[in-house]
């Protein structure tokens, strides 16, 4: 998986500090942090948040330092703090909405143009439905040339009713419509596919509110395109200003890039990732736990080891 | 004190590595929140160093403004393309020379990158370009894979030849049954595999010919870099399309990935033939994190053709080096 690479090299730089036995502490952990730090930012993690990380880890590293006494201690309490501060940064904690059965669950998919949205749209209709939810897909992308068709193709594949209108200009009343026509008919999971936009352009904004405010989703949440740079923190934060998304899928997680802009727009906006897209098939699509992936990103196969202490 | 202004602003002071130090680390800083990739903000701190070391500064100037006028230098020299191309007179010298049938051969583009950078979308732009510029201009829907590629495309040329002639109803037919008007038509061959692909591609030159068309745009599916799979038919397809420009849209959001799709992209088509031009889209949702152009272009030395700034026809420019680079350095 990707990620994968970054946390090879920040698994090398904690091993390789764990092994020093030449250095004085202080030297060893600034060593370490050093190569972090370069990993970090070479898989686009925002500058800012690589020198607050780097700050946090030294100062828990230095002032913890006594109470240790042998390598085995050192070595579990190095893990932990950066274990501790990856799984902050990716947010470990906050519990991201559920579905109910027998209840309408209205999700409400955002982010900026061609980050992934329709395709995931599908993909979390075809995981729900596959769970014994009644699912519906609704096509609110009025703007993008063949969004609808789009959709529709998707859907169909996948056996997943939609709606959608090819005459009808504006998405709130698409949107409107659609879920209103499928609360009708008692689906259990309505999804919702807008536009892409972009925080520079405010009538798109403004038409993301609109649209949210008739929907009135459950779950707003946000697509990241995996490959994503610095932008993503700036980006991330004016979507979660008007839409107020409590969820974020990443995509394109089978391509080269190490994620990291999308990790620290998830620490921008303190949002959980629930899910992952490895490629462009429906069934490209992974749950994700942030908690299972940091551990499996340093390498530490029992974190629950790490935790007691 | 007098040492300080001295050191910092009297200028006239011969600059070693210790005096680069600091400045250099700040300005890369800088460039990476721009989006520059590290490794070529690298690459551009040690040219700095490499014009600056045992130079002098110039009077009343710091070793700061000396380095960032040094900074300005290397980004202008990235970003300007190596010759200067004139595409309309390409396409002209191309398109005016007749076979012995008396037939003129059609100026063949097609679009590559990964995934939703804005491929399909930036064809349609250069389309209305050339078609502005009095071409005619058949668009191809190469990309059979992803669902609705084929419709997006017919839309566009709706649109497009809307555009060019008020009295287009939207879904009509033009004189040979097919979508779009006498200006602008799409070419089309449905779904299916890579096969397909090339079929349509080569079918599509075959029939610009005969109808007279000056321009062909190929659309081409979106694809990952890092997949050898999904990468090598790109070698084929231009191999049998024979585009005249092979042009890699790649997208002003994405991070220090964009130095490897820039080289994976150009390496795709094997040893005789390289990428031509890129388009650099959605720089207008980046502010002024302008990084992924320097990164892509320094990966490859492959000029920017266009930067896209939004989602209408109009929205595709020309580079203007001095911009991009006052938006980097401020
Ligand atoms: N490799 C890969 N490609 C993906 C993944 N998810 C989506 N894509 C591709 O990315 C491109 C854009 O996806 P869309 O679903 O159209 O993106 P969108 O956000 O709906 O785009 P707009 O509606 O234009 O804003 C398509 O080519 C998809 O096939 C993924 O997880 N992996
Ligand atoms: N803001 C902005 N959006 C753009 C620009 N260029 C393209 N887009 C948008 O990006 C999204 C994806 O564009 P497409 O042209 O479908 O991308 P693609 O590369 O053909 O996608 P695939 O064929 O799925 O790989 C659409 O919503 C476009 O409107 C641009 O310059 N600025
Ligand atoms: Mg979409
Ligand atoms: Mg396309």
């Amino acid at each position: 998986m990707v990620l994968a690479d970054l946390g090879k090299r920040i698994n090398s730089a904690v091993n390789n500090a764990l092994s020093n036995s030449q250095d004085d502490y202080t030297t060893t952990v600034d060593v370490m942090l050093k190569s972090i730090v370069t990993a970090l930012l070479e898989s686009d993690v925002n500058i800012k948040l690589v020198s607050k990380l780097r700050t946090n880890i030294r100062n828990k590293l230095l002032e913890s330092k006594s109470k240790s006494t042998n390598t085995a201690q050192t070595k579990k309490l190095i893990q932990k703090t950066v274990f501790d501060e990856l799984c902050n940064l990716v947010d470990c904690e906050t519990q991201p909405f559920q579905p109910k059965k027998k209840k309408q669950n209205i999700i409400m998919f955002v982010g900026l143009q061609g980050s992934g949205k329709t395709t995931s749209c599908t993909k979390l209709a075809v995981y729900y439905s596959k769970r014994g939810f009644k699912v519906g897909l609704v096509c609110a992308d009025t703007f993008r040339a063949g969004a609808f068709d789009q959709l529709k193709q998707n859907a169909i594949k996948a056996r997943i009713p939609f709606y959608g209108s090819y005459t009808e200009t504006n998405p709130v009343k698409v949107a409107a419509e659609g879920v209103a026509k499928f609360k009708k008919e008692k689906f259990e999971v309505i999804i919702v596919d807008t536009s892409g936009r972009h925080h520079q352009e405010e009538d798109l904004f403004q038409e993301m509110v609109e649209i949210s405010q008739v929907v009135k989703p459950n779950q707003t949440i946000m697509v990241l395109d995996a490959s994503i740079g610095q932008a993503a923190e700036q980006q991330s934060k004016a979507f979660k200003d008007s839409a107020d998304f409590g969820a974020i899928i990443l995509t394109k997680m089978d391509g080269h890039a190490k994620g990291g802009g999308a990790i620290s727009a998830v620490a921008a906006t303190k949002t959980p990732v629930i899910f992952i897209g490895t490629g462009e098939h429906v069934h490209d699509f992974e749950k994700f736990s942030p908690k299972s992936f940091v551990s499996k990103l340093l390498g530490i196969g029992d974190i629950e080891s790490l935790l007691e202490q | 004190t007098f040492g300080f202004l001295q050191k910092h602003l009297f200028g006239n002071k011969t600059i070693t590595e210790a005096d680069l130090k600091t400045v250099l680390q700040k300005l890369k800083q800088k460039l990476i929140t721009k989006n520059v990739a590290p490794e070529v903000a690298d690459y551009l701190a040690n040219q700095i160093s490499q014009d600056l070391v045992g130079s002098k500064t110039a009077n009343w100037t710091s070793v700061e403004a000396t380095a960032k006028e040094s900074l300005e230098k290397s980004l202008t020299k990235i970003l300007t393309p190596g010759v200067s191309v004139d595409l309309l007179h390409e396409i002209q010298q191309k398109t005016g020379s007749k076979d012995s049938n008396g037939r003129k051969n059609p100026y063949v583009f097609s679009v590559v990158g990964v995934n939703g950078v804005g491929k399909s979308t930036n064809l349609s732009k250069l389309a209305f370009w050339l078609l502005q510029n009095n071409l005619k201009v058949l668009i191809v829907a190469c990309d059979t894979f992803r669902s609705g590629a084929v419709e997006q495309l017919r839309v566009h040329v709706e649109n497009l030849a809307q555009l060019t002639d008020e009295t287009h109803t939207r879904g009509s037919k033009n004189s040979r049954g097919k979508t779009g008007n006498d200006f602008v038509e799409l070419f089309e061959g449905g779904y299916g595999g890579s096969d397909l692909v090339t079929k349509i591609a080569k079918q599509a030159i075959k029939y610009a010919k005969d109808q007279d068309f000056d321009i062909v745009l190929m659309d081409t599916a979106g694809r990952r870099h890092n997949d050898p799979t999904l990468m090598s038919p790109l070698k084929s397809f231009a191999e049998q399309a024979r585009p005249d420009k092979i042009i890699m849209v790649g997208e002003a959001l994405v991070g220090t990935d964009s130095v490897q799709q820039a080289k994976n992209f150009n390496a795709a088509f094997g040893k005789e033939r390289n990428l031509d031009f890129f388009i650099i889209s959605k720089c207008d949702t980046v502010g002024e994190m302008l990084g992924t152009m320097v990164n892509m272009v320094y990966a490859t030395g492959i000029p920017i053709l266009f930067v896209g700034v939004g989602q209408t026809y109009t929205d595709l420019r020309t580079l203007s080096v001095q911009w991009a680079v006052d938006t980097l350095m401020y």
